[in-house]
């Protein structure tokens, strides 16, 4: 139904271009591109222009209103003719009186509706009300029911149906009122056109000026027209066809305006969705930043999904800090990402909508993604607490045996002592063997005692760090060490790979154990090499796995395997 | 002899105190800190500070710092250092700077009068202590393809006495020999260890447990 519409549209612009250049050319005289071949061109050619943007525009969601009054400006552009002497009609004729001077605030319209086909501020509206009372409800209506052909010297033109009588005077008064009107309401809306230009965020401005450029040109000579026409009579002269020339090349530029927007915009969508294919082909994380900043031309943009406590993060969960001007990208009302970009890169607002459009895929991926890293993240960072604090109790524990346990066994064992070898009194034999006896079981507890709290976290490896540490290891159980780290690393690091190497010593078989600890770039890297090497390691896995690490088990031939342990740590 | 005691645990102070003086020492001061310790060397002039490693505040290796700066303040003073610690690597950062005059003993050896005062007199004689345990764990695990599995028993027993700090006359004495049989002994443990020899006793003590440290390799 909208297609046979549109159809009989563009049927009906090309008729009527068609027949008012019959018209015109009938009636050379009182025409304007009725006096040569030239003028004839620019007569079509501005109004095809105009009904072809116009119908475009019609096509495409968002400009439909655009299209119609552009549409609108292309029929009332050609009526300019129909009030010719030659219209052969009184239909024609009539038409022709009260729709001749329509185009210009149709013109005017379609510049300050540009480019979604509203006037949304008020003075614009005001002045677009005030181009329409002048030109076809005083030049066009009124002014009609008040012309006599006959008594303004017309023999040959056709019979004015809306003729309602009134003088010479009415007409050449309501005329006057109109024309001064129209000065009054051109010049106004270019002025408006010019200040809501320099309102405009400066896409919008580069997107709408050459459309307002070419429409206050146009209306310009209009103005300029409108004061011409005060001075002549009714049937145009010399000068109103150079403005009339003049104006149809404004029109013409202003079409060419709104077709050069859309390139712009079709350049950029077309390479949005191109590339968008390639990122759902293989996605790469993070990878839509680097596709927007080629596709916008600028590599400042950053691109930013909101988690759910309000923190920022890219597709890797890194944390971003937005800069310069920002663009919420929404959808369903949610904002779901963030783009900071160059100023005024996104002003328009339906490129931010592409945008949100085109790669809500690619988006949705790479948001799920940052939202899935920040849950891995609060959990992996809540592990390496609970390590963290168990280390700590381990710490304390050793501490409390240490100054508690050992402490007292040791004056214990120092008090024995004492009664042992008191002077003077002889003591009796048996008691000082059961003393002596006491002693040795106290000396194998203290033993007991010290091996306990090694196991349970060496003093060493808080103190002395971790090589000092694994050198400790290596005096009770013999190992071949073959690197180990020169500087001291974060303490969970430390005792991550310090708890591989010992656990490994605690279960593997004795004297045959390769151990090397060290720094490769931003890692630790901790390799134990040995037999019978066990072969459940979740605790290890859970230790390392806090720090963001990884363990693994490598078997080799005659069951030998090493543990492999990577530990990031903050340089 | 003049003896300083610091330890934070005021039973055992004062046990050892006891304990000493009954075997014949003098205990000219005791200390509860690092700094007490510091000011009762200062005042008494001791022979001797036996100094327990743990010391507030933090009790972890307090009394190992101060006995290091002991010797450097006072070289005429030993120290003898109490240590729950069985790691050598304490044991070698005592004697890394100033070997002789230091000993480090496992903390249940209190209760030894014996080998308390034995260990006093020599790290006043100006010799090198190292508790017993610590050497023979270093010892224990040498593979016997190693080079220290090549030694004789007898060398292996001369070698764990010159770890400990010994002289060649106290090794003399421990196994009846005479000085030049020691001497050949030491000379072999050294060409089979590939030790450069040195004619400090204190060096020897430092060059022995560091090569002990050290990982054993087995040999080709």
């Amino acid at each position: 139904m909208a297609r046979a519409l549109w159809f009989a549209v563009l049927a009906a612009g090309l008729a009527v271009g068609v027949f008012s250049l019959a018209v015109a050319r009938a009636g050379a005289g009182y025409s304007f591109g009725g006096a040569s071949a030239g003028a004839g061109a620019a007569e079509l050619g501005a109004g095809y222009a105009l009904l072809g943007v116009g119908l475009a525009a019609w096509m495409r969601p968002r400009q439909a209103r655009l299209g119609a009054i552009l549409v609108a400006a292309s029929f009332a552009w050609f009526l300019l003719e129909w009030n010719n002497p030659a219209a052969g009609s009184a239909v024609v004729f009539t038409i022709g009186l009260v729709l001749y001077a329509a185009a210009p605030p149709l013109v005017a319209h379609a510049m300050l509706a540009y480019p979604d086909g509203r006037v949304g501020w008020w003075p614009g509206r005001l002045g677009l009300a005030l181009g329409y009372a002048g030109s076809v409800l005083v030049l066009g209506l009124l002014a009609a029911a008040a012309f006599n052909p006959a008594a303004q010297g017309c023999a040959q033109c056709p019979r004015n149906l809306l003729l309602a009588g009134g003088s010479t005077g009415t007409y050449g008064s309501l005329n006057r009122a109109g024309i001064y009107v129209g000065l009054t309401w051109t010049l106004l809306v270019i002025v408006l056109a010019a200040a809501g230009l320099a309102r405009a965020t400066p896409a919008r401005r580069r997107l709408a000026a050459p459309v307002a450029v070419a429409g206050c040109a146009y209306l310009g000579l209009v103005a300029a027209d409108f004061a011409h026409s005060l001075h002549r009579s009714f049937f145009p002269d010399g000068l109103d066809r150079r403005l009339w020339l003049g104006e149809a090349a404004a029109l013409c530029v202003l079409s060419l305006a709104v077709v050069w927007a859309w390139v712009r915009a079709r350049r950029t969508r077309s390479a949005l969705a191109q590339l968008v294919i390639e990122l759902a082909e293989s996605p790469p994380p993070g990878g839509l930043r680097d596709v927007l900043a080629g596709v916008l031309h600028d590599p400042s943009i950053q691109l930013a999904y909101p988690l759910a406590d309000g923190r920022l993060a890219d597709a890797r969960y890194r944390a971003v800090e937005l800069t310069g001007e920002v663009t919420p990208i929404v959808r369903g009302g949610q904002q779901v990402a963030f783009l900071s970009h160059r100023p005024g890169l996104l002003a328009e607002p339906a490129l931010a909508e592409e945008v949100a459009a085109t790669a809500r895929l690619a988006l949705d991926n790479e948001r799920l993604q940052a939202e899935a890293w920040s849950q891995l993240e609060d959990l992996r960072a809540s592990r390496a607490r609970i390590v963290q604090a168990g280390d700590a109790e381990r710490r304390r524990l050793v501490r409390d045996l240490h100054d508690g346990a050992q402490q007292r066994l040791v004056t214990l064992a120092l008090a024995l002592r004492l009664a042992r070898t008191r002077p003077g009194a002889g003591l009796d034999p048996a008691l000082a063997g059961r003393i002596d006896e006491a002693e040795d079981e106290l000396r194998a507890a203290l033993a007991d005692l010290r091996e306990l709290a090694q196991g349970i976290f060496p003093v060493i490896l808080a103190e002395e760090g971790l090589s000092a540490a694994v050198e400790a290891l290596a005096e009770a159980a013999p190992m071949e060490i073959t690197a180990l780290p020169g500087e001291r690393l974060g303490s969970p690091v430390e005792a991550a790979a310090y708890f591989v190497v010992s656990e490994a010593v605690r279960r593997a078989a004795p004297s045959t154990l390769k151990v090397s600890a060290a720094r490769r770039d931003s890692r630790l890297v901790v390799e134990v090499e040995g037999d019978n090497m066990p072969a459940e390691i979740t605790d290890l896995q859970d230790r390392v796995g806090a720090l963001d690490g990884t363990v693994t088990v490598a078997r080799g031939p005659a069951g030998r395997a090493t543990i492999r342990a990577e530990i990031p740590c903050e340089s | 002899m003049r003896v300083v005691i610091a330890d934070d645990e005021v039973l055992l102070r004062d046990g050892l105190d006891r304990l000493l003086t009954e075997a014949g020492f003098d205990v000219v001061g005791k200390a509860g800190t690092a700094r007490d310790l510091h000011r009762e060397v200062g005042l008494a002039h001791p022979d001797v500070a036996i100094i327990d490693i743990k010391m507030p505040p933090t009790h972890t290796d307090e009394g190992l710092v101060a006995a290091q700066e002991i010797r450097a303040s006072h070289p005429a003073v030993g120290v003898l250092v109490l240590s729950h610690y069985l790691e050598s690597h304490y044991a070698m950062r005592l004697i890394q700077q100033h070997p002789g005059g230091a000993g480090y003993l496992l903390k249940e050896r209190v209760s030894g009068v014996g080998v308390l005062a034995d260990a006093l007199v020599r790290v006043h004689e100006g010799e090198c202590v190292i508790d017993p345990t610590i050497v023979s764990r270093l010892l224990r695990r040498a593979p016997p393809a190693s080079a220290l599995g090549q030694l004789t028993d007898r060398e292996r027993q001369v070698l764990a006495l010159m770890a400990e700090g010994r002289s060649n006359k106290a090794i003399c004495e421990r196994f009846f020999l005479g000085p030049k049989t020691v001497e050949g002994h030491v000379r072999n443990i050294f060409t089979k260890l590939g030790i450069g020899e040195s004619a400090d006793d204190h060096r020897r003590v430092l060059a022995v447990l560091s090569y002990l440290r050290s990982a054993p390799q087995p040999q080709g």
